[in-house]
Parts: C-alpha cells; sequence; structure tokens
C-alpha cells in the first residue's frame, strides 16, 4: 500500500517537474535524491561540505536505524516497479546470488568521490530510474500517444477525430508532457533502466540485493536497528520463509541476515505456523557482512584509482569551451563532484535545451547537461533548472541573478552571416537578443551587393559583455546547418595542479 | 438634400477599385480607459455585430510574442484583447479563438502577456485561448506574392469567419516598426527567420493570404526603441491611443505617424498599398477622433 501511494506520488512529481504558468514550481520534485542518503553520502566526500538541501535524507537514516531496510520495499519507486514488474518477467529460482557486489560498488562509489572523481550517477537507483524515464520512457510514451491521436487526426475521417481530439487534450493536460522532448543518449539511458528489470529472470529484486549501493548502504545501517524479524533462522523442517524469500535474506547456514531483509512481510503470511513475527528488540547480528576483507580491499583500490585515471586523461588537458552548462552552475570541478546526473535540469528545461554529454568529458561528465543552443536556446526568464537541482549543483537563482549569470558568449562567424557573407538584410539575432540592454547592436553600412548594387544593412555585432549566453541567437539564426553566431561556453579550466607559493 | 451614405461593410473591401474610391474611416480614442476606448471604437465602426455574425468562428490574433510582462509593451495589452473577445461573444460568436505564434516559449509568453489569465477570467466555453498545434499548419499558394510563392499557414486563420487583428504597435530594429501588416507572423509556419530577408516585400505577400476584417491597433504603452522585444522600461512610452481600421493598411499608416514617421517609411505598408490591400495616403482616409 505505501509502495503504491510512493509510486503515485513520485509520478506525480515527475509530471510536475515542468513549467506549470508559475516561475517557481510548487512542489519539492528533486526530494526523491535528496531523501537519498546515497547521496548525501557521496556528495559530502565530494565537496567536503554539508549540503544544506539535503537535510532530508535524515528522516531515511533515522528509519533505516528504527525499522531496517523498510526503505528498499516501503519507499523505493524503483524497488516498486521491480516488484511490478514481476507479473511480467518471471524470475528463476536463483543459485546466483552475489551480495557482496552492492558493498563494493559502493565503497569504490565512496572512495572514488572523496578524492575528486563523482561516479554516483552511474550507479544510483534514482539516477537511473529518473534519467531513464526523463531520457527514454516518458519521451516514448508521449511519441506513441501522440502517433495514434495525430493519426487519426490527420488521416482518419473528421467525425472519428471530433471523439478523440478531446481525449487527447484531456490526456494532454493531466498525463502527457506539454511537448515531445528530444534527448541524447536515449538508447542507452532506456537500455541501462532495462537491463535493471532483466536482471529479474536471475531472480528477484536482482538489482536490490546485489548490486544496489543504496541497499547496501542501508543494509549497513539497518544492522544498529531495532526492529526485527525474528526468528533469527529458519525453522528445519520447513525453511518456506528462506526458499521464499526474495531478498534471500538467509545465509548457508539458515541464519537470518537482518541487513538483507527489506521488510515486505511476506513470510508472515506464508509461514505454516505463524511463527514469524516482526518486533522491536535489541538483537545481536547472528551473521556477518557479506563481505570479506579482500574484496573490500579491492573495491578500495579501485575507488583510489578511478581519480587518478581522471587526472591523466588527456580530456583534462583540453579546452572545453563547447560546453555550455546551465545557469547557476557551480564551477566546472565542484559542479562535477556535486551532480548526481539525475536529469531533472533536463527534464524541466521549458525549451528542451539541455542534453546530456556523452564522452566529450568521458566517463566522468557522462549524463551531465549541457546546452545546446541549435536544439534550443536558454529562456531569459526562466529559472526552473535551478529551482529542481537536488545537490545544488546549479545554485538556486532568481529571475534578477539568472539575467546576470553568463553561461556563456556569442560570437560571429561571418564567413556564414548572410549579412557579411551575402550583403543581406537579418537582423533576426539582434530581435531576439533578451538583455534588456541589447548585447547584440548593429552598425548601418554603406555596402555594394553580389551584383554591385550600393545599399545601406545593417550589420549586427557582439557586445561581449552584455552577452549572457543564453544561445536564442544561435538557436534562431535562419542559416542553413551550424549557426552564423554561436555561443561558447566559459573556459572553466583550472590548473591541476596548484602551487601556494610558487617559486620564492 | 441628404448627402449620399456609404454602408461600409467588410465586404465591399476586396476590390482596390473601391478602395480607392471609398475613404477608409481611421478610428482613433485616446485617454486611460482602454475598454471603453476599445468600444466607442467598435461602435463607431459600426458596432461588432458588423464584422461577426451569429454563429461565426471568429479569430482574435493579437501579438504574444515574447515573454515579457504588460509594462514591457512588448505583446498586445491583455484588456485591449479581453475586450474584443468580449464583444465578439456578445455579437452572437459560436467561437472566438485567440492564439498566436510565439517567439518565446510559448506558456511563458500566454503567461506572461497577461493575456491568458485575463481571458480565463471570462467563464464562456465559446472563447477559446490555444496554443498553436503544428498539425494544423497548412500550405498555401500565394498567388497575389512577388516574392513568397508559397509558405504555410495557420488553419484556423484561414477559416475564420472573421479574422480581427489585435496587433501592439512598436519599434521593430529590422522593419522599423511592427504593426498589423507585421502581426501575420504569428499565423505563418516554418522557418520565419528566412522572411526577414525583403521583408517588406514578403510581409505583404503573406497579407494577401490573410486578410483581417478587422484591425484594432494597440499603441497604448509602446516600445519606441530596441523592438521588438524591448525590455528595458526605459524604452516604454505612453502613448495611450487605440487605432481601429477596417483597412489594414490604413491602419498601419495612421499607427506609423504615432511615432513621428511617414506611412511610405515603412516598407511592408507601402507594399501592401502596391498590392492593393489597402489605403496608405492618410489624405484619403477619413480619419475621426473619438472624444472620451
Amino acid at each position: 500500500m505505501s509502495q503504491l501511494i510512493c509510486l503515485v506520488i513520485f509520478l506525480f512529481l515527475f509530471r510536475h517537474t515542468d513549467y506549470t504558468g508559475n516561475d517557481t514550481i510548487p512542489y519539492a520534485v528533486n526530494i526523491l535524491f535528496r531523501l537519498d542518503p546515497l547521496v548525501l553520502a557521496t556528495i559530502t566526500l565530494a565537496q567536503k561540505t554539508f549540503v544544506t538541501l539535503l537535510w532530508p535524507s535524515f528522516i531515511i537514516i533515522g528509519l533505516t536505524l528504527f525499522f531496517g531496510r523498510c526503505f528498499c520495499s516501503w519507499i523505493c519507486p524503483l524497488g516498486t516497479l521491480i516488484d511490478g514488474s514481476g507479473y511480467f518477467i518471471k524470475s528463476g529460482k536463483s543459485n546466483f546470488s552475489l551480495p557482496y557486489l552492492k558493498y563494493i560498488i559502493l565503497i569504490i562509489v565512496l572512495i572514488s568521490s572523496g578524492f575528486g572523481v563523482q561516479l554516483l550517477g552511474f550507479v544510483d537507483p534514482f539516477s537511473l530510474l529518473v534519467r531513464g524515464m526523463v531520457f527514454s520512457i516518458d519521451p516514448i510514451i508521449n511519441y506513441l500517444v501522440s502517433l495514434v491521436f495525430d493519426s487519426v487526426y490527420k488521416m482518419g475521417p473528421a467525425a472519428l477525430s471530433d471523439y478523440t481530439e478531446p481525449i487527447y487534450e484531456w490526456l494532454k493536460i493531466f498525463v502527457l508532457p506539454f511537448k515531445q522532448s528530444f534527448f541524447y543518449l536515449s538508447f542507452l539511458s532506456f537500455f541501462l533502466l532495462v537491463f535493471i528489470f532483466i536482471m529479474e529472470l536471475f531472480g528477484k529484486r536482482f538489482w536490490c540485493k546485489n548490486l544496489c549501493p543504496l541497499g547496501g548502504l542501508l543494509a549497513l545501517i539497518s544492522r544498529i536497528s531495532v526492529f526485527k524479524r525474528l526468528p533469527i533462522r529458519s525453522c528445519k523442517n520447513c525453511e518456506l520463509c528462506e526458499t521464499k524469500c526474495r531478498m534471500d535474506a538467509f545465509d548457508k547456514d539458515h541464519k537470518f541476515e537482518f541487513e538483507e531483509c527489506n521488510l515486505c512481510m511476506d513470510c508472515l503470511e506464508f509461514c505454516p505456523d505463524q511463527i514469524t513475527s516482526f518486533k522491536f528488540a535489541i538483537q545481536k547480528n547472528n551473521t556477518q557482512i557479506n563481505m570479506n576483507r579482500r574484496q573490500m580491499i579491492s573495491a578500495g583500490l579501485i575507488g583510489l584509482a578511478l581519480p587518478v585515471l581522471s587526472r591523466t586523461n588527456a580530456i583534462s588537458k583540453t579546452a572545453d569551451d563547447d560546453l555550455i552548462r546551465p545557469p547557476g552552475a557551480l564551477d566546472e570541478t565542484l559542479f562535477l563532484a556535486s551532480c548526481v546526473r539525475c536529469g531533472e535540469c533536463m527534464k524541466v528545461c521549458i525549451n528542451n535545451a539541455l542534453q546530456p554529454l556523452f564522452f566529450e568529458k568521458s566517463l566522468e561528465g557522462m549524463f551531465t547537461p549541457k546546452l545546446v543552443p541549435r536544439l534550443g536556446y536558454c529562456e531569459f526568464n526562466c529559472t526552473l533548472c535551478t529551482q529542481v537541482c537536488p545537490t545544488g549543483a546549479l545554485s538556486r537563482l532568481n529571475v534578477e541573478q539568472k539575467h546576470a549569470f553568463v553561461i556563456g558568449k556569442a560570437y560571429f562567424d561571418t564567413n556564414k552571416c548572410l549579412v557579411y557573407a551575402q550583403k543581406k538584410s537579418c537582423i533576426v539575432c539582434e530581435e531576439h537578443c533578451p538583455t534588456h540592454d541589447k548585447a547584440i547592436g548593429f552598425n548601418e553600412i554603406k555596402t555594394r551587393d553580389i551584383q554591385g548594387n550600393l545599399l545601406v544593412l545593417k550589420q549586427p555585432y557582439v557586445k561581449e559583455e552584455l552577452c549572457i549566453g543564453c544561445g536564442i541567437c544561435e538557436h534562431i539564426c535562419p542559416v542553413q546547418g551550424s549557426s552564423a553566431i554561436r555561443v561558447v561556453g566559459k573556459d572553466n579550466k583550472v590548473p591541476s595542479i596548484q602551487y601556494k607559493s610558487g617559486y620564492e | 438634400m441628404t448627402p449620399p451614405v456609404f454602408n461600409i461593410t467588410p465586404e465591399l473591401f476586396g476590390s482596390p477599385l473601391i478602395k480607392s474610391v471609398i475613404k477608409p474611416d481611421i478610428l482613433v480614442a485616446k485617454g486611460d480607459d482602454y475598454t471603453s476606448m476599445l468600444t466607442q471604437v467598435v461602435e463607431s465602426l459600426g458596432g461588432m455585430k458588423a464584422f461577426v455574425k451569429k454563429g461565426d468562428k471568429v479569430v482574435v490574433k493579437p501579438n504574444i510574442g515574447w515573454d515579457r510582462s504588460v509594462e514591457q509593451g512588448a505583446n498586445t495589452h491583455p484588456v485591449v484583447v479581453t475586450q474584443i473577445a468580449k464583444l465578439c461573444l456578445d455579437a452572437g460568436a459560436s467561437k472566438v479563438s485567440v492564439f498566436d505564434r510565439t517567439c518565446n516559449e510559448e506558456r511563458r509568453c500566454y503567461n506572461n502577456s497577461g493575456i491568458r489569465p485575463a481571458l480565463k477570467k471570462i467563464k464562456d466555453k465559446r472563447l477559446r485561448i490555444e496554443y498553436i498545434d503544428d498539425r494544423k499548419f497548412v500550405s498555401v499558394n500565394i498567388k497575389n506574392g512577388k516574392t513568397l510563392n508559397e509558405w504555410s499557414f495557420y488553419k484556423d486563420a484561414l477559416k475564420a469567419d472573421c479574422y480581427i487583428n489585435v496587433p501592439v504597435a512598436k519599434h521593430h530594429s529590422l522593419s522599423r516598426l511592427s504593426i498589423g501588416l507585421k502581426n501575420v507572423m504569428g499565423v505563418i509556419g516554418g522557418r520565419r527567420g528566412n522572411i526577414h530577408f525583403k521583408i517588406g516585400a514578403k510581409l505583404a505577400d503573406l497579407n494577401t493570404v490573410i486578410k483581417p476584417d478587422l484591425t484594432i491597433v494597440d499603441a497604448t504603452r509602446v516600445i519606441v526603441r530596441n523592438g521588438p522585444q524591448g525590455g528595458n522600461l526605459n524604452d516604454v512610452k505612453r502613448f495611450d491611443t487605440i487605432v481601429g481600421c477596417v483597412d489594414p493598411v490604413a491602419a498601419d499608416a495612421y499607427a506609423t505617424t504615432l511615432f513621428d514617421l511617414e506611412p511610405n517609411q515603412i516598407k511592408s505598408t507601402v507594399e501592401a498599398y502596391k498590392r492593393g490591400l489597402g489605403q496608405m495616403d492618410l489624405t484619403k482616409c477619413n480619419i475621426r477622433h473619438l472624444k472620451s
């Protein structure tokens, strides 16, 4: 029941991660990430500061201290969806269990974050879920639904579309997104998410018990929780609870592992003698954590190696000036440390202008947002992306701050610009430039057109000090192919090694 | 002896010949009560019933191009739009649609221009404020086009029984002014940036397809510099004027004089006049200033 409610809340918030006629979003649409203790742990290690936005995760930590890993079966929307997928994917009997993997992933992520490479976005369950939905599921659903209604509208008889159009309109208001969205990496995000469900073939909740690092973290916390399932081992002649447990929460000696139990409480129902119970009890852990020392040390070493690999990557030496980060973005190093690749900013972007990076900045930058002006520009008065960022990687801006926040600078390609190259009149860029003191001006010049006739032309130029890099000029430029006015991002390069005093 | 009475109806304006014979009425109201000014203007043109017949599907086409507030003057004043919509409803229209193809994101433009919230207050199912539906753009052969032969237009605008153009008058960096003829940009599809080369002639061509039955120019607060988008309140002046005319060219021509410019300085006006779309010579118009 609580599962369903949480899923509905999650889907509701997902749909409302959008412009609703208000400059501010009335709901905490990013709450899922702010509840996530793994995000808290990783970001705190990566930033070396406490991010106050993440305070709600203490609620989950508190809950876990009392009730154990109940989050996984009572709240987690991914868990709910995985449970729900059981209707379609029949799990085989699993002999194949790797519970230590989740701890290894956890350690790698935490250590590597502490030393400067934060890769949480690849393994955090909500990053995977929300991203998959934003980049693939949501656009797919909208595309298919629209396809049906559009076909009826375009090819069906008018009498039929008179019936279907009101339905479509209703769906658009309540269920579908306002506009079809388009994303790079739609394939990758889709398969990453679907893979989680495919793994169900190897056993129920395969992701949760073997891979989920959040589950691992909560498992560690739950070892000192006080609400526990009893008895502490399966009965010798029955073992029904052991064989049916979706979390495989029993070790080889039939001992019950508290930290693996997600409190789904199914065993209450199928215990023939009604022996099982869930009680508040101070109970010593009767099993070891599912990870040995060797595994732990290897994980730690991998975690240490990743940051070194990143620093010796040639990408760290090349300029990334075609990378335009969203408004409010922290300095690049801090930004990469803070961004959890949840995709919320790209979901909320009103012009579908924010897109995920692929390998432009190697693994470290994958799925982080960048502005692609030719697809969409940054709307001058809009601050939505800065409102939904759960970790403050995009710091919240009000409209005045946003108007002053520089994300890039525009420059003309005079070889392409109609005015410069073809002596045609066109100052569409100047018209659209939104800054209150226009960042694009023009001179009236006397020149000759291609036929040699004298004419007066308005020749545009960029006032660099006024340009904030919103990219509407690049977006709207009527030139074919790449725009004749382009925006470059700020130079984010920070010297990788900084000597405090230098030679003295 | 009674002077001959010309019963001026929109249908009469079909041919350039008739236009050159009769003098179009240009109604000008000044003041700060825009609602009553507007009602007066429409009354003096013969009342809304002269334009909207019972059961007509009416399109009211304001300028909602930009994500700008009412004071910034980039969009038609919401009071003007709502009053026209009300008059249309009162005249017995079966449907009144209000829409514009915006430059900024449409939801932001509709809301922040104040037009959507104002129209939402009128509880009448016949009144619709609609976002542009891309499926409704249809390709049109521009028969009288000189620079454009084909362009896509919004179906609802083409099919309207009565089309009321409600532009805002403002400065425009490329075409100098943006008034009624330029407002047609909001009902066309395609890459509108391509219109900007030879914009005057192209606008005139587009206006041979969309012929408004009535043009109401909103010159209440006007961007005098850095148009068409403005943003800086120092660039906005109060003209407190509303102009109404059945002749789209004459409406533009008169509104041009508010900016201390001559009608022949605006290329789209000149080109439209040449194509016989209306009168630009103000001496041949009947300019009537309404007393408020």
